[in-house]
């Protein structure tokens, strides 16, 4: 059970939505890349090397090329020297050299059948030689450490400037930031605190596996369906890595069966195209679900070492940070700057801190390529900060929701960032969790439930319970996009647009922004989704950017929209049918550029069994500062979800590697939450503050999952009065630290 | 190999097909016959997304020989509201209840929750999580997959 305890009124939108692929979705009809029908499409098939380091000596196929049906085979020869990646081209579309982590692709097959393609692949013998693996982030920067990447000044870097300054060559991104007088925040502090926090890999683990086809027209221009959340950035990186035009390549992305960040690196893509050159032939695949645990680009585990100074009553002074994260094999999946995912450097989001380094290492290891999963960063961020903002309360006997309500960030002050802050509501978001969770009441003893799904009774006298709190910030997005809004014959106003819906229901936003900006019922504005050649720049679902940027697209061009049926008539339907005589069409673009955040907090309480460390987290409150709500249903769903995705993140999921071998290599193994695992959740929204989107919108999708990890964190240190430092926390871990406290 | 020819009835339609032995029914569905409303996820029997009602009961398509379905029922979800037709209560609950996000572990989530209500017509809170707890959804966190569940029951709070 989950309840939308204050539901904002929104004046612009009837409520709630109707999502616009609603009917496609509940029938079967919504159309996945792996549905498309394209006759006589060949299948592809790969080859992943048994080694996660070793130099490639030979690839003989002939024995694949003799079954029949088999229609081509390439290895690193045919394709190399190319790589591709989002921002740093390192990861080569077949190995040519050597392969880097146990998985990567040395061949491609194309054959008649999925079945004969697989059948092929098996057949092809490849022939290594072994080379000492790097696995851990010590080994990786040891000073005689083999370096993993000789060739890395050769490798196209994209997005203009240059890539990311190293000190050690198996280094991928660094990134540090500086800003006020730390040396004096330390100097002038009342008490220090040193933690060290672990955080495992996790798989943004999406049910829908990445499915591709390619061919090349006669007249050369090539066609991509694929899973890819960000169809023209997949053209411009597939126009860099494999030098042709953007004009010749045709990405079209239909719904996404989840993305969850990972499916914004494509690796199918280009191996396809060579397959389709060679044998002029259509050619799909479908990664299985198994491969895409052990090739793809989960979420960076690593090593968060944070120093803070406080003054006497717990206000934060001075932050240091030295985030180290295991960036496995290549970093193509990043596409920041600097090599990093997303928002690692963002520990202590949402709180004042006057002074701070903050340096975050990627690190190229023979580990499975890492990159970007659902607030790329911050769930590391997350649990080691807000853990250790517990922690200090606890050691200086201060309320954890007190010190939280001190350190609050207000408005003019300086976040981790070293910016300026422009949010309101930090406080009040922790104020009114405090009121939700009854913080000033003592949590009542109570069993674990009855139900025989909810793991076994446990008998009350060894139940240990415990509450907590998890604070945290994140983003609006940014960045600039275009669309267009028509009128067509049916005398409906089309939206339409270059972006997927990978889930969080971006067309059915488009459609409500401009149908209330018009003031037309909804029925009347329809989205419409093109491939990159039929619609305008936009680049892709993620960053939580599509409704604060999108948004602002959709107004402007309902705006233009207004302007030019004006002239037509006065009455809106008459210029409505005039404009649908001449098929009226305005572009719509804006460039969300304000610096603004959202702040969430969680209260949850845990059940732990003394004797055997089993837990459950046996119910939930969030507080979100959201601004204006567009569509609510998608609202409540994207924070129910993330809810889900961080209690996962938090109590189960560990794509465990073990040297170099991915052992949890499907859902057999990864666990993702079930239904009877999520417990209830209450959501209170705030949504007086408003941000840069339509009507005041803030950003939603990834607001929500990070500060699960700190939250339950902190009640189990709560319930059993020791901490789990690294995350997942799991059954054994809480009963390692149980053992600890009775040894 | 050996090749069979099994006949069974899909959506109300009989169905003949030729299979090998060893082809799995969401092979036989999606590649063969081009119905693709039945997705494909992990192909272990984990996830829920190949979910089909043979005679009624769900199964993982992606663990079932095509040729036990000779002489049986096979439901999916094309089969839930006919072609064009109307949807039914669930489907709308799940359209107005957020029972969806990306869609992808949809059609299997609707046909198990279609089974379950033929089977309990008034699900308790517990029937649900257990009958429900073989259809992984990554996006929802399964919050709209019940209040959807308990819409079309009437059994909503
Ligand atoms: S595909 Fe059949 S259960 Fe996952
Ligand atoms: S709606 Fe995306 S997995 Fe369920």
């Amino acid at each position: 059970m989950s309840a939308v305890e204050t539901h904002p009124a929104i004046p612009y939108l009837p409520t709630p939505e109707e999502r616009v692929e609603g009917r496609e979705k509940v029938t079967g009809h919504a159309r996945y890349a792996m549905d498309v029908p394209i006759a006589g499409a060949l299948w592809a098939a790969f080859v992943g090397s048994p080694y996660p380091h070793a130099r490639v000596v030979s690839v003989d196929a002939k024995r694949a090329l003799r079954m029949k049906g088999v229609r081509a085979v390439i290895s690193g020869k045919d394709t190399a020297p190319v790589r591709f990646g989002r921002r740093l081209q390192d990861w080569p579309i077949l190995a040519h050299d050597r392969v880097r982590f146990m998985g990567e692709r040395v061949a491609a097959v194309a054959a008649d059948t999925r079945e004969l393609a697989e059948e092929a692949a098996r057949a092809i013998e490849v022939e290594y030689e072994e080379l000492p693996p790097v696995f851990t982030l010590e080994a990786a920067l040891a000073p005689e450490a083999p370096v993993l990447h000789p060739e890395r000044a050769s490798y196209l870097y994209l997005g203009g400037g240059e890539p990311p300054k190293t000190t050690h060559p198996n280094q991928q991104g660094v990134v540090i930031h500086e800003h006020g007088d730390v040396a004096a925040g330390f100097a002038a502090a009342a008490r220090v605190f040193e933690h060290t926090f672990e955080y495992a890999r996790n798989h943004q683990g999406y049910l829908e596996p990445r499915g591709t086809i390619v061919w090349i027209e006669k007249d050369g221009v090539v066609h991509v369906v694929t899973t890819n959340k960000a169809p023209f950035t997949l053209r411009m990186q597939l126009s860099k890595a494999l030098g042709i035009p953007e004009e010749t390549i045709v990405v079209d992305a239909g719904y996404i069966g989840g993305d969850f960040g990972g499916k914004g690196l494509s690796i199918d893509e280009p191996a396809l195209y060579f397959l389709a050159k060679k044998t002029r032939r259509p050619v799909r695949s479908l990664l299985s679900l198994s491969d895409d645990f052990q090739v793809t680009n989960p979420r960076h585990p690593g090593t968060l070492r944070l120093r803070t100074a406080v003054d006497a009553e717990g206000r934060i002074l001075a932050h240091e940070a030295h985030v180290l994260l295991d960036g496995g094999a290549y970093a193509a999946g990043k596409p920041q700057a600097g090599l990093i995912p997303g928002d690692a450097g963002l520990l202590l989001a949402g709180y004042r801190v006057p002074a701070a380094r903050v340096e975050v290492v990627t690190v190229y290891t023979n580990n499975e390529p890492a990159g970007h999963v659902r607030s790329p960063g911050q769930p590391q961020s997350a649990f080691a900060a807000d853990s250790q903002i517990d922690e200090i309360a606890r050691e200086m006997g201060i309320d954890p929701l007190e010190i939280r309500l001190r350190n609050a960030i207000q408005p003019g002050e300086t976040d981790i960032t070293g910016h300026e802050w422009h949010d309101h509501l930090a406080r009040e978001v922790l104020e009114t969790l405090a009121r939700e969770m009854k913080w000033d009441r003592p949590l009542e003893q109570r069993s674990l439930g009855a139900s025989a799904l909810d793991g076994p009774a446990v008998p009350r006298s060894s139940t240990l319970v415990g509450r907590g709190i998890g604070y945290c910030a994140r983003h609006v997005g940014r960045g600039k996009t275009e669309l267009e809004v028509e009128v067509a014959e049916d005398g409906c106003v089309y939206v339409i647009t270059g972006a997927p819906d990978q889930g969080g229901g971006a067309h059915t936003m488009l459609q409500r922004v401009v149908a209330a900006e018009l003031g037309l019922p909804v029925e009347r504005v329809r989205a419409r989704r093109g491939t990159t050649a039929e619609t305008r720049h936009d680049p892709g679902v993620g960053g939580s950017r599509f409704t604060p940027v999108a948004g602002g697209a959709a107004i402007d061009g309902a705006r233009r929209l207004r302007a030019e049926l004006e002239k037509l008539s006065s009455d809106l339907d008459e210029a409505l049918r005039l404009a649908a005589e001449r098929h009226l069409r305005v572009p719509g673009m804006f460039d969300q550029t304000q610096s603004r955040y959202s702040v969430c907090a969680y209260g949850v309480t845990v059940a732990v069994d003394r004797d055997t460390g089993q837990f459950r987290v046996t119910d939930a409150v969030l507080v979100a500062d959201v601004g204006t709500v567009i569509n609510p249903v998608a609202h409540r769903g994207q924070l129910e979800g993330a809810f889900a995705f961080g209690l996962g993140q938090t109590v189960m999921e560990d794509l465990v590697i073990e040297d170099g071998r991915v052992v949890t290599a499907n859902l057999d193994g990864y666990k993702l939450p079930t239904m009877p695992d999520v417990p209830p959740l209450r959501i209170v929204l705030l949504t007086e503050d408003y941000g840069p989107g339509p009507f005041g919108a803030k950003s939603v999708g990834e607001l929500a999952n990070a500060a699960v990890g700190p939250a339950v964190a902190n009640a189990v240190r709560d319930a059993i009065g020791r901490r789990v430092w690294s995350c997942p926390i799991t059954s054994e871990k809480v009963f390692e630290a149980l053992s600890g406290a009775r040894g | 190999m050996s090749r069979h020819e099994i006949r069974f009835e899909l959506n109300g339609e009989a169905r003949t097909a030729e299979v090998e032995a060893d082809r799995l029914l969401l092979d036989l569905l999606r590649a063969d016959l081009g119905a693709t409303g039945t997705k494909e996820g992990c192909r272990i029997g984990i996830c829920g997304t190949c979910t089909v009602l043979i005679d009624g009961r769900p199964i993982s398509s992606c663990l079932y020989p095509a040729v036990y379905a000779d002489g049986r029922k096979v439901r999916t979800i094309e089969g839930i509201a006919p072609d064009g037709g109307k949807l039914t209560p669930l489907q709308q609950a799940f359209i107005e209840q957020g029972g969806f996000q990306c869609g992808i572990c949809t059609p299997g989530q609707i046909v198990s929750a279609t089974a379950l209500l033929e089977a309990h017509p008034k699900p308790t809170e517990d029937e649900i999580r257990r009958w429900m707890m073989g259809n992984l959804c990554r996006c929802t966190g399964y919050f709209g997959i019940r209040r959807a569940i308990e819409t079309a029951a009437g059994t909503a709070r």
